[in-house]
């Protein structure tokens, strides 16, 4: 039975490697996450392990809380504990350190751009052995006008020591001599973060931290007991200072990269499981169609002596083997596309540490389970099938009379459909995400044993039109494409979730970039939104607000400030707005209590959605704990209807300033004299040129970007649902080559009648089309009702608006019909190509 | 080897029952008024180490008596026999083994793996068995009908007629207790049947093979020892030790 299937699978390479390609498709997408993930793991682990290890101890402030960003917040330590740290008995080294906010600008005026990553600035240690910054060349920083460059910044921008360059602060921005050029590490920089390094007397200035460190380094003596020195050095710290080995800090560091990297990869890993769910249906479909037309040969072999068992692990077997090298090449590629992406990401100015791939076991076992797995199990019910073909089947005369069980199909389609329903509806309305995963996937099951009752009269409906634009050839596409209603619905079935899940992207991708921009106008009164430009996160300049309120035409200004806090115990985002300009400048409708004299006077706002859901109302206190001073309580002094600025919890900017050591604003809100004009646009981009890192927006322009911000990011689910659309089109390539090849009785008729090859290839193109649409009508009506359950379920989240964007359903119809004509084109030309003769004779 | 095989080439063994019997057997298809009585009552012996040849018109039952004896189908009414093993008490692991072990089949056409080679379809059944091939066996087998030079070629590569002994090859390899052979010339030119009907005949007489075909050509049937002749679904007569002209006048009478 070996030899059979070996030899079956031999004989039919192309249906094998197209089918394959579905599955070597996904494994890659499994594979190149965990390559990419893992190399990345093992990079930062061993950058971390490195710029610390020499680093015995670490002072610093015990953490008050972690932030959501998993890099915990912690409050800056007196310079007074430098001394004792000193004084301790073998301690031989010891060193504050600050860091803060430093962006660079280029030669030619622009803020260096960092695609999302922050913009660090260090305190520089002369000592080789603490400092994490390795000079290349130069010297360090030694005197108030001199600063260190990151290599990848200086070589990105051609600086060179001796260069002057511009740095963006907390304070206005200054000029400094570049005294040298670092490396972080064994890095250029730190996975595209730029580092500006000061002497330590400058950058305690300028990070706002004079008389204060954020942590001092520690070495010890030669020779001196470790635990020893650590216990003394707590005896002499003050209280909430805190003294952890270097070890703990690397740790913490890699534990928090790989928080951020973990992330990443459940989000690839989803887009890969969508991609081999989808794989799995082509592949059912292929051995559905496979088991049909090897039913005489299967007969044969049950008449001359195979068991059922022996014709069910045959079709396992084929399916085994075939999982089995596409999991192979799904690997190998997978590799590549890791190597492709480090690649990738080098180009977008995101230098990674030098690190070989690594490829775990782990990575090989997953690639090869999950792609096994998945063609195996596709083929069970193909093989069940075949094991039920009778042996007369062999038989010249013996007639196919398969009794469609309809009913039962139904029943249990209907059946799988309504767990799905339900278990989508429990998961969207506050269950997990995986349950939502769940039910999509049973509730696709489902419409995929149903869509065959289906196929026949829509294929019909959707043929119409073409049959009477193509005459003949189209009718018989037509035709072709009723005749097997099943087959109809399983081959379109795959492009159906892939067209599916697109649409349930764009209506919940248009809804919330609806929600977004209107929002908007109900928020912000103010004409002029002033903003960090490009993704850069940490703000900006703390004089900007002053620089802005200079501008002629300028009537009032006010400074957004965000931060991280602790309410009621749980961490929670806090924006602080200035009382004074406040109705200039943000629309802030109060449900219950006052606005601006409450912020005035130092109290919280929070918004209607929060105080129902927590039933707070004005006059209550809650507990609060702040990272720099503390816990404390706060007075509730209003209740203002939701607002996307804001979110969900407001203080005044004076309370703000004096809970948060030298925060960075996120925002500034500029109100004109006489509203958004071009001269003041001007006047207001003229006044600010000094920070190249801002731009300023109208609120129609910022309304704009915040779009642009979201399509960015459909841009990029589009793509990677691309590909299970893709495996979709295969799978259709695959089900018109089969049919081709079994009809080449019937095409060998037409032709000896006379239909030219033009038409032969215009009726299979039309069957295409027509198979196509039928998956994605059927995908775009079910993905429109996802994508509004989806959006619908987030309303308390901020999606207000519930938009159904039709113009770019059509154009998703428009494309499937048009994938539909690509992936006929190969079929079709085989069966133009066919010779006359020999397909009438064939058997 | 299978256990079941008794027989030794060149040695005829006596007859200690009939190969293959069937007792009042009935097979209906459709319902009510469509009723289609295939077999009305059919009671029929197949002797042991004879060639037995089954005739009729389209649509007589013969196929449908060859299905039911060899347990590709299920008979309606009556029981069914091959040697002293009710057919009709096996399930399908039964049935399955026992068309491995003890029944050969030669078709009208489709016989072979279009995969496999020629070698590799002659020797299908015991590798599906898992047991070995008697090799003696295989090389008398494959001398006999002419195809030691094919055995590496695929069915495509090959002339209907040498298939055909392909398929013949395959149906004697186990030695089984009965071949079946449905119309095995129909689709073959005079020379080819010629040959094939030869070949039939002699592993009747030299190795002792019992075979039962169905045939409507007068010609073929005369290489058998005896003639049942079907019409309707019964049993409406026989000749034993025919020839073409004894089978020819007995269909005319039959049909007049």
């Amino acid at each position: 039975m070996w030899k059979v299937t070996v030899k079956g699978l031999l004989a039919h390479k192309l249906r094998l490697a197209l089918t394959a390609l579905a599955i070597v498709l996904g494994v890659t997408f499994v594979t190149g996450t965990l390559v990419l993930t893992d190399t990345l793991h093992n990079t930062f682990t061993t950058l971390f392990g490195h710029i610390y290890q020499n680093v015995d101890f670490e002072v610093r402030g015990k953490a008050a809380f972690s932030s959501d960003t998993g890099a915990a917040v912690r409050k800056p330590i007196p310079e007074s504990v430098l001394a004792s740290v000193r004084s301790v008995p073998g301690v031989a080294y010891a060193q504050g350190t600050v860091s803060g906010y430093a962006q660079f600008v280029t030669p030619d005026g622009k803020a260096v751009s960092t695609g999302g990553a922050p913009t660090l600035g260090f305190s520089y240690d002369p000592n080789p052995q603490l400092s994490v910054l390795r000079i290349v060349s130069g010297t360090g920083p030694t005197r108030p006008d001199q600063v260190a460059m990151d290599q990848g910044t200086a070589q990105k921008y051609h600086f060179a020591v001796g260069d002057h360059v511009r740095v963006l602060l907390a304070g206005p921005p200054q000029t400094f001599t570049v005294s040298g050029i670092v490396r972080f590490g064994t890095a250029d920089n730190l996975a595209g973060a730029t580092l500006a390094a000061f002497d330590l007397p400058t950058a305690q200035v300028l990070f706002g931290k004079v008389g204060q460190f954020d942590a001092v380094d520690v070495l010890t003596a030669p020779g001196a007991d470790k635990a020893t020195v650590q216990h003394s050095i707590a005896a002499v710290l003050p209280p909430g200072v805190e003294v952890v080995t270097g070890q703990t800090v690397a740790d913490e560091a890699t534990s928090s990269i790989n928080d951020a990297l973990s992330f990443f990869s459940t989000a690839l890993l989803v887009f890969a499981f969508i991609a081999l769910f989808v794989g799995a249906f082509t592949i059912f479909n292929t051995f559905s169609i496979i088991v049909g037309q090897r039913t005489r040969e299967l007969a044969l072999l049950r008449i001359v002596g195979a068991s059922r068992r022996q014709i069910f692990r045959s079709v396992l077997l084929e399916a085994a083997i075939l999982g089995l090298v596409a999991s192979v090449v799904g690997l190998a590629l997978g590799v590549l596309t890791a190597v492709g992406l480090e690649a990738l990401l080098k180009g977008f100015g995101i230098t990674l540490p030098s690190g070989s791939l690594v490829f775990e076991g782990r990575t090989v076992v997953a690639g090869i389970v999950v792609g096994l797995g998945v063609t195996v199990v596709s083929a069970i019910s193909p093989a069940r099938r075949a094991v039920r073909i009778p042996p007369v089947a062999a038989l010249a005369d013996y007639q196919a009379t398969e009794v469609e069980s309809s009913r039962r199909r139904l029943l249990i389609g209907t059946l799988v459909l309504a767990v799905g329903v339900v278990a989508l509806a429990v998961g969207l309305g506050g269950g997990t995400i995986q349950l939502v995963g769940v039910g999509a996937a049973a509730a696709f099951i489902g419409i995929g044993m149903l869509a065959p009752v289906v196929a026949r009269p829509m294929s019909s409906v959707i043929g119409r039109p073409l049959a009477a634009l193509f005459g003949m050839s189209g009718k018989l596409g037509r035709e072709n494409s009723m005749r097997s209603p099943r087959r109809t619905a399983q081959t379109s079935a795959a492009l159906l979730i892939g067209l599916a899940l697109v649409s349930t992207i764009a209506v919940f991708g248009a809804s919330l970039s609806k929600s977004a921009t209107s929002s908007v106008d109900e928020a912000v009164s103010a004409d002029y939104i002033v903003t960090a430009s490009g993704t850069g996160v940490g703000g900006f300049s703390n004089s900007v607000a002053g620089a802005a309120a200079a501008v002629p035409g300028v009537a009032a200004v006010s400074t957004v400030y965000g931060g991280q806090f602790e309410v009621q115990h749980s961490l929670s985002t806090l924006t602080a707005v200035s009382p004074q300009h406040l109705s200039a400048t943000v629309i802030l409708r109060m449900d219950t209590g006052l606005g601006a004299p409450a912020l005035a006077a130092g109290q919280l706002l929070i918004d209607s959605t929060t105080a129902d859901a927590k039933h707070l109302a004005v006059g209550d206190t809650v507990p609060v704990t702040f990272a720099q001073t503390g816990s404390s309580t706060m007075r509730i002094g209003g209740v203002f209807k939701p607002n996307a600025l804001l979110g969900s919890y407001v203080v005044g900017d004076g309370f703000f300033l004096s809970h948060f050591d030298d925060p960075l604003p996120v925002a500034v809100l500029v109100r004109a004299t006489d509203g958004a004009t071009p001269a003041t646009t001007r006047a207001l981009e003229h006044g600010l040129a000094a920070y190249p890192n801002l731009q300023v927006q109208t609120r129609a322009a910022f309304e704009k970007s915040q779009q642009a911000q979201v399509n960015q990011l459909l841009g990029l689910v589009y793509a990677l649902l691309g590909l299970a659309v893709l495996i979709a089109m295969i799978g259709i390539v695959n089900t018109l080559m089969l049919s081709v090849f079994e009809r080449t009785h019937e095409i060998g008729l037409l032709r000896a009648v006379g239909m030219r090859r033009r038409q032969v290839r215009a009726m299979i193109r039309a069957e295409a089309v027509i198979l196509s649409l039928f998956g994605a009508v059927i995908g775009v009506v079910v993905g429109t009702a996802l994508g509004v359950a989806f959006a619908a379920s987030l309303s308390k989240q901020g999606i207000t608006d519930i938009v159904v964007p039709y113009g770019s359903l059509v154009v998703f119809l428009v494309l499937a019909g048009l994938l539909g004509l690509v992936a006929a084109s190969w079929p079709a030309r085989r069966a133009a190509r066919m010779d006359v003769l020999s397909a009438i004779a064939a058997e | 080897m299978t256990t079941t095989t008794t027989d030794q080439p060149a040695a005829p063994a006596p007859a200690p029952g009939p190969a293959a019997r069937a007792v009042d057997l009935v097979k209906t298809y459709g319902r009510g008024d469509a009723t289609v009585r295939a077999l009305d009552g059919v009671s029929v012996e197949f002797g042991r180490g004879r060639f037995t040849a089954v005739m009729g018109p389209s649509g007589s039952g013969k196929s449908t008596l060859m299905h039911c004896m060899a347990g590709l189908d299920t008979p309606t009414a009556g029981r069914t026999f091959v040697g002293d093993l009710e057919i009709g008490l096996l399930d399908d692991t039964g049935l399955t083994q026992m068309r491995r072990d003890r029944i050969g089949f030669v078709f009208q056409s489709f016989n072979l793996v279009p995969t496999l080679t020629a070698g590799e379809n002659i020797t299908l059944p015991a590798d599906l068995a898992g047991t070995k091939v008697d090799r003696a066996w295989f090389d008398l087998l494959v001398g006999q009908l002419g195809i030691g030079d094919r055995l590496g070629h695929r069915p495509n590569e090959m002339s209907g007629g040498q298939q055909q002994r392909v398929a013949c090859a395959r149906a004697l390899i186990g030695r089984p207790d009965l071949v079946f052979a449905d119309e095995p010339t129909g689709n073959l030119d005079s020379n080819a049947s010629g040959e094939m009907l030869a070949f039939l005949r002699r592993s009747v007489t030299e190795f002792g093979q019992s075979i039962v075909m169905v045939t409507h050509d007068a010609r073929g049937a005369a290489y058998a020892d005896r003639v049942v002749f079907l019409a309707d679904g019964k049993v409406v007569g026989e000749l034993a030790e025919p020839t073409a002209d004894t089978i020819l006048e007995q269909m005319k009478r039959l049909g007049s």
